[in-house]
């Protein structure tokens, strides 16, 4: 193969690059802590910091394709947590009933900034700037600038517990099945509606490769205790954010609003509806991470989520999504956020100082998205 | 050596190997003005970037002489350096900065060390207003705060601050009122009488005859005539621009038109920035089913604003009253318009068309998405079947048909667009400047699928600067001329010539003593409600 020939395969799958640049940040770290980095328990721990950021990924991905941006996260994360604590600890709270107002109340503050940029037509970056601010004044408000502790067992759990190892199993194999019959199905559906489909090589490539995944990924957790509940959550959120992305009319919304808002409109899509929707996916995303952040520390801290914007929008960054909106991937984002916790895991191993920590957690952002704009130079 | 200040000769420019400019030759003394007339998109423009160096010497072949040398512009600013300066119809000032940095931007006067000298620009910049007859313009203030007129002026000022020698203006008046552009005139004048030439391009003849000492027209990318002022008058000069054989380029095929299908009255659209000025003033028409209606006009004559307000598009404040097969009809965005049943094809086909990094199937399918779907879900399969479907139908040539569509030429990208709105099966289909830049080929297969929409009674309205297509497609024509419709002419033996003087809203031409081409009025239509 010519060098020609791997750029274009990059250009067109700008997932195996990632993945092979991940694979090189793992190499170095396995080294580099002489061996400790990929083991079961590590990975088991990478994959669970990766949670929080990659939630709020999930959410940011689309808000970035349907062209917009949301800086408030980080603070609404953390306000969010600080409510599950205030309610279950002062106020005693069922921590299910906690939850569940959480969910409510974050969906309800991303519509909320939704509106205001559909409706008031403030620009998105401006009220993310102001939530980011006014969030966190309201969280040190009711927590009075104090960690609130501890929270209930049954919400650490969340945060702590892991899917034992033989459903965990069950559950890969039964994953595996489905994508098996999904493939079965889709080449039979367009086979009688003559329409044409992939090779069946490549077809039988993709699964054995997703069962790969799964196995090694399956296998090397159960080596440890099991999927951690955080972990399947996101697992859970993939799959979702995955189908919308690429199987409904919504997600089409999204990126043909991102991808041109005027053309958008002038094909009769509801812009403003569609954008509500995704700054509402937004605000339940920053619930589901904020829960999950409170119960990983058993506490409710006043600086909770801070900076955890950044690292979302980087991972998006990270995972190929476009800085102009309409194209991007929600895989894609999390392999980002799974790029940003490595750093952080890889480098705390070792002992690093969080200043260096930080130095080149931006050095590789900047770099990430140079590769990108290198590789999609000629398209312009 | 010649007398001539600036001298074209046999310029040509081609772009991906089509010409847009085959041949132009022109010549102004110092202290002449030239004025340049031509159709939209007879090449002035690009004659204009040829010579004011946007485009660089080398990607265009001919010979530019200034004061009898060579000029070999790489640049704008290269031609700027020998004195030639273009005043832009759409100005090219910044309205947060004041006046006086305005007239110097990209020329400021300056002090060792690269600070601003804002005395010596003060200075200079009272001297170039007083021979403007400005002085009394506070030249502190930000620039936002002075109308049109002042602005065109400001730029003239600019323009003398770079010590011009030819200027040239691209539409000047298009936005300004009768007084300023009086005053323009006035200074046009003044400027020549101090040996500074100007070309002069403009629509209006009869600033045109104003004005100018000499008068070249251009038509398709070539030099027809150039005559004194004195020996053309504006019919001459029109009969020049269009000059030519309508080609047989419309399959015109015969169709029925029926009862009025739909009806707008009193169409007002407000500008987005100034809403005290109206770009649509009180237009009304109606439309029958299965007729293909024209809408002319020149550049700015507000009919992409109308066509916008009427499928709920228009950015700005707006007002009309429809009905649709005598029912009232509310439409406020463009949802409710495809829902009503109308489909707009939009102008800018970049900017308002498609999605550049979709897939063609997914640009064609993205209006009528639902369609394919159940609780939510894409049936790709059925997706995908009705955009093959499409891409057959009209025929648009496409490696496979999942590529992106910025890889599309501009001819197959819009007919993607007209099969996006196709699918929404619409009864008035809306058609905003359907062929700009659209090769032979692909306007022939739009014009063909024009006639074949109509003959299955679908109702079209064509917008186009483009005269014979006006005239090869259309039932009827509407002209709009500066907001206002100036003519509603069955397309029977009507002529160039009368839709050209109905734009340029000359009175002696336009009324309905013209008899070829009969001047119909709204109320001896038979209307039915």
């Amino acid at each position: 193969m010519h060098a020609q020939d791997f750029r274009r395969l990059f250009v067109r799958y700008k997932i195996l690059a990632l993945l092979l640049a991940l694979a090189a940040i793992w190499i170095f770290f396995h080294v580099a802590t002489g061996g400790a980095f990929i083991s079961a328990r590590n990975l088991s721990n990478l994959l669970r910091q990766t949670s929080i950021t990659g939630m709020l990924a999930c959410g940011m991905v689309f808000v970035i394709i349907a062209g917009e941006i949301d800086l408030s996260v980080g603070s609404l994360l953390g306000l969010l947590g600080g409510v599950v604590a205030v309610l279950t600890v002062n106020l005693q709270w069922s921590s299910w009933s906690a939850v569940l107002l959480v969910l409510l109340l974050g969906l309800a503050a991303g519509l909320f900034n939704g509106f205001i940029v559909t409706r008031l037509r403030v620009p998105s970056f401006i009220v993310g700037l102001g939530g980011m601010l006014a969030f966190r004044g309201v969280l040190q408000g009711i927590t009075h600038g104090a960690t609130i502790a501890p929270v209930p067992a049954d919400l650490v759990y969340l945060a702590e517990g892991y899917l034992p190892p033989w459903p965990s199993s069950l559950l890969a194999t039964g994953a595996f099945a489905v994508l098996v019959a999904l493939t079965l199905l889709r080449r039979r559906r367009r086979k009688a509606q003559s329409i044409p489909q992939a090779a069946a090589w490549l077809d039988v490539l993709k699964l054995a490769v997703a069962g790969a995944v799964l196995a090694i990924f399956t296998s090397m957790l159960n080596r440890y205790s099991g999927i951690p509940l955080p972990v399947l959550l996101l697992l859970a959120l993939l799959v979702i954010f995955s189908y919308v992305a690429s199987q409904t009319v919504l997600g089409r919304h999204i990126y043909a609003v991102g991808g041109n808002v005027e053309a958008s409109r002038l094909s009769g899509i509801r812009v403003s509806g569609v954008k509500m929707v995704v700054f509402g996916l937004m605000g339940l995303m920053c619930a589901f991470a904020g829960i999950i952040n409170t119960a990983r520390l058993a506490a409710g801290s006043p600086s909770a989520g801070t900076n955890g914007e950044l690292d979302a929008i980087a991972a998006c960054f990270i995972g190929g999504t476009s800085m102009r909106g309409g194209a991007g991937t929600v895989h894609g984002a999390l392999i980002g956020a799974l790029v940003m916790a490595s750093l952080d895991n890889g480098m705390s191993m070792m002992d690093v100082d969080n200043y260096w920590q930080l130095i080149v957690k931006g050095a590789i952002l900047v770099i990430a998205v140079w590769v990108d704009v290198l590789s999609g130079a000629k398209r312009d | 050596m010649s007398d001539y200040l600036f001298e074209m000769r046999g310029i040509k420019k081609s772009f991906n190997g089509v010409p847009a400019l085959s041949g132009i030759d022109l010549r102004v003394r110092p202290g002449e003005c030239l004025g340049l007339c031509g159709e939209n998109g007879a090449g002035k423009s690009t004659l204009m970037k040829v010579l004011s160096g946007v485009y660089p010497h080398g990607s265009w072949e001919g010979d530019i002489l200034w004061q009898g040398r060579p000029l070999q512009a790489r640049s704008v600013r290269d031609s700027e350096h020998a004195g030639i300066v273009i005043i832009h119809q759409e100005l090219m000032l910044v309205p947060g900065l004041s006046v006086l940095e305005n007239l110097f931007l990209g020329n400021e006067l300056t002090r060792p060390g690269g600070r601003m000298d804002y005395e010596a620009m003060q200075v200079r910049a009272k001297a170039l207003l007083q021979e403007l007859q400005l002085e009394d313009v506070d030249v502190s203030l930000p620039l936002m705060h002075f109308g049109g007129g002042h602005q065109q002026l400001f730029e003239i000022a600019k323009a003398l601050a770079k010590h011009a020698r030819l200027l040239i203006f691209d539409e000047p008046t298009s936005s300004l009122t009768a007084k300023e552009t009086d005053v323009l005139l006035g200074i046009i004048e003044r400027l020549k009488r101090r040996g500074i030439a100007c070309i002069y391009i403009s629509h209006k003849l009869d600033e045109v005859a104003r004005v100018c000492d000499t008068v070249s027209v251009i038509r398709d990318g070539r030099h027809v005539a150039t005559h004194a002022a004195h020996e053309l008058d504006e019919n001459r000069i029109i009969a020049l621009m269009v000059g030519r054989e309508i080609e047989t380029l419309y399959p015109r095929v015969p169709h029925d038109i029926g009862d009025v299908l739909l009806r707008a009255e009193h169409v007002v659209c407000h500008d987005v920035a100034d809403p005290a000025r109206k770009r649509v003033d009180d237009v009304s028409f109606s439309l029958r089913q299965g007729e293909i209606l024209g809408i002319a006009g020149l550049v700015g004559a507000g009919r992409t604003e109308l066509v916008s307000a009427i499928f709920g598009a228009y950015p700005g404040h707006s007002e009309a009253q429809l009905w649709l097969e005598g029912e009232p009809l509310r439409i406020r965005s463009p949802q409710d318009a495809i829902r009503a049943g109308l489909g707009l094809v939009p102008e800018d086909r970049k900017r308002h068309g498609i999605v550049p990094l979709m897939g063609v199937d997914q640009n064609i399918t993205l209006a009528t998405l639902r369609h394919y779907a159940r609780a939510g879900r894409v049936d790709r399969e059925h997706e995908e079947r009705e955009a093959e479907n499409q891409i057959g139908r009209m025929r648009v040539k496409t490696a496979n048909a999942a590529l992106p569509i910025a890889l599309l030429s501009g001819g197959n990208q819009q007919k993607a667009l007209f099969a996006r709105m196709l699918l929404t099966r619409p009864k008035i289909l809306i058609l905003d400047e359907p062929t700009r830049g659209v090769d032979v080929g692909a306007k022939a297969d739009i014009y063909r699928l024009i006639f074949e929409l109509a003959a299955e009674g679908v109702s079209i309205i064509l917008v186009s600067s483009e005269l014979p297509e006006i005239l090869g497609v259309s039932d009827r024509v509407l002209v709009m001329s500066e907001g206002r419709l100036t003519g509603n002419f069955v397309n029977a033996g009507l002529t160039q010539e009368q839709i050209m003087a109905a734009a340029i809203g000359s009175a002696s031409t336009a009324g309905p003593a013209n008899v070829p081409g009969r001047q119909v009025h709204e109320g001896e239509q038979p209307l039915v409600f």
